[in-house]
């Protein structure tokens, strides 16, 4: 009976972790989605804009203290929201000076040509990052230390990270003003046209290249704000963007490649996998347990759980 | 309104349109026919900016066309409505229409066009909420026409809208276009297999035959030649 209820409890507790984890990994993968969607480009330096946003969170909050007069309850949580406006810059100019040139319309009819330079201009830009960040940041791993960092809030039995449970609400609204972006407004429903169908979107007045910028921008932009939260939880460096490109993946293609939100589910569902195969497996095993979920998935869901529905067969 | 002078276009080394010109004024209903692979496509496309020509020149009243973006083209007033059902598949069909009134035109007018698509193409306006892309093929081809007068053009570009669809509904589709033109004197440029309507219907026409212009004139001018009888009207 006691060791049931421990078990309950450890259960309930896991549950909670992964759930917390989940909504910072939902985020990712919808940054890393929206990019997938529309321009169809798998972006292999995703985790490296990710950590990115991590620095730029340490450094506004702790190396720099920029938004030390925020208190340590406040500071992290604007840090990693302002990672995300400057990551978006970043990644809409690196789209308008070097990733334009080799995806777009342009590209369109050299379909199979443009996916390997595709392939190797993301997998260069994510080299580059790794190697810029270990000059520029050191290879010292490091995490924003704060009483929200380190401090749980408990709830019957359960205890709740701060950090985590800060993450988790933040990542959410993130996930839902996009959602609500995306499906009203105007620009959104240009960039979903322009998703489904670059030519007929060419078409009716929407300019491609830029839709794909805004994507761009935006889906890097994101991640780096999931990424500024995982700073608080966390130690990170330079090369930590590799360790999540698995996760950000692997919920990408659960949540069905092309729906966008479908990945925020694939994302949360991959944190939930993590944190409950601890209580059977060692630690260590945790992203095994993620594959092993992942390739069930895939067969028996092999367009993803939350797959394109209006495509008639 | 349009005026094309010896556009060549080629894909790779293959040529697909060869010393094209094209006129077309405003208010017109001018047809372009041909075989297929005659390139009509592919004029369309090069008018609309998805393709880029050798040579040659666009002159859309009276500005050079080929200096405007592709995106920008459709804020002047060209409507595309392109070939094989081209909507937003994983868009409602409201959404479509609401895409089709992208433009600057298009949003000034959408209160008063709305209204004028739906009552055009009615089952349009049951299916508001439906996924463009689990409409029926027939339905698909209309919401595509919607959209494209959903932008409130100056001239409408239309690809073999009556392709896939069955004879009834084609003739519904032509007496439609037939009404637009009429009724709200829209300038039309028709591509279509089936010449008969599509000469039916015209001021003048083109016959387009491997990338060449090989045949021109008025409505009556064409139904009326030999070579035109007997290659597409079958008699
Ligand atoms: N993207 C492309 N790449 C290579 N060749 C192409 C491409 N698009 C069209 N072509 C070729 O150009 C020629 C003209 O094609 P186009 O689509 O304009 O014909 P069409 O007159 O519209 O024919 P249809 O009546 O069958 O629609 C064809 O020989 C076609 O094979
Ligand atoms: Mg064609």
């Amino acid at each position: 009976m006691e060791t049931l209820q421990w078990f309950f409890i450890d259960f309930l507790q896991a549950l909670a972790a992964g759930l917390l984890v989940g909504g910072t990994y939902g985020l990712m993968c919808v940054g890393l989605g929206i990019i997938f969607g529309v321009m169809r480009v798998v972006n292999f330096a995703h985790g490296d804009f990710m950590m990115l946003g991590m620095y730029l969170a340490f450094y506004m909050v702790t190396g720099f203290g920029m938004l030390t007069f925020l208190g340590p309850y406040v500071g992290p949580i604007v840090g990693a929201v302002l990672a995300g406006p400057i990551v978006f810059v970043f990644g809409w100019l690196l789209h308008r000076y070097l990733i334009a040139r080799v995806t777009g319309a342009r590209v369109v009819s050299a379909e199979a040509e443009g996916h390997y330079t595709q392939i190797i201009l993301t997998l260069g830009i994510s080299l580059i990052l790794q190697n810029g960040g270990l000059i520029l940041f050191g290879s010292l791993p490091i995490s924003i230390q704060t009483p929200l960092s380190r401090e749980s809030w408990e709830l019957g039995p359960i205890f709740l990270n701060q950090a985590r449970s800060v993450g988790f609400v933040i990542a959410v609204i993130f996930a839902l003003v996009l959602y609500f972006f995306l499906g009203r407004s105007r620009l959104g429903k240009a960039l979903r046209a322009a998703a489904d169908n670059p030519v007929a979107a060419a078409y009716v007045g929407v300019d491609v290249d830029r839709s794909h910028r805004l994507a761009f921008g935006l889906g890097v932009g994101i991640t780096a704000v999931a990424g500024g939260l995982i700073a608080s939880t966390q130690t990170f460096q330079p090369y930590i963007g590799f360790d999540f490109v698995i996760v950000m993946f692997a919920g990408v293609v659960l949540g069905g490649l092309g729906s966008i939100l479908g990945a925020f589910w694939g994302g949360l569902t991959i944190g939930l996998v993590q944190q409950m195969s601890t209580l059977v497996l060692p630690y260590q095993l945790q992203n095994t347990a993620i594959f092993v979920v992942f390739l069930l998935i895939i067969f028996f869901w092999p367009r993803g759980m939350f797959g394109r529905s209006w495509e008639r067969t | 309104m349009l005026k094309i002078r010896s556009l060549n276009v080629a894909y790779g080394g293959l040529q697909a349109l060869s010393e094209v010109s094209l006129e077309v004024e405003q208010g017109q209903f001018v047809a372009v026919v041909g075989p297929n692979g005659a390139g009509k496509s592919t004029l369309f496309k090069t008018i609309s900016g998805t393709v880029a020509p050798l040579s040659g020149e666009i002159l859309y009243k009276g500005r050079d066309l080929l200096a405007v973006a592709p995106g920008e083209r459709a804020q002047l007033g060209i409507a595309h409505v392109p070939e094989g059902r081209q909507v937003f598949a994983s868009m409602t069909v409201m959404e479509n229409l609401e895409m089709g009134a992208y433009t600057r035109n298009g949003r000034a007018r959408w209160g008063e066009l709305l209204p004028m698509i739906l009552a055009l193409f009615p089952v349009l306006a049951e299916r508001r909420e439906q996924l463009a892309g689990t409409l029926s093929g027939g339905e698909q081809q209309m919401l595509a026409i919607g959209r494209g007068l959903a932008s409130a053009p100056e001239l409408l570009m239309l690809d073999e809208p009556s392709m896939g669809l069955a004879p009834a509904l084609v003739d519904a589709i032509f007496e439609r276009i037939h009404q637009i033109h009429r009724q709200h004197g829209l300038t039309i440029l028709l591509v279509e297999q089936r010449v008969a309507e599509a000469l039916e219907s015209c001021d003048s026409g083109y016959v387009l035959e491997t990338g060449r212009v090989v045949m021109r004139g008025r409505h009556d001018e064409l139904v009326a030649d030999p070579r035109v009888k007997r290659a597409y009207l079958g008699m």
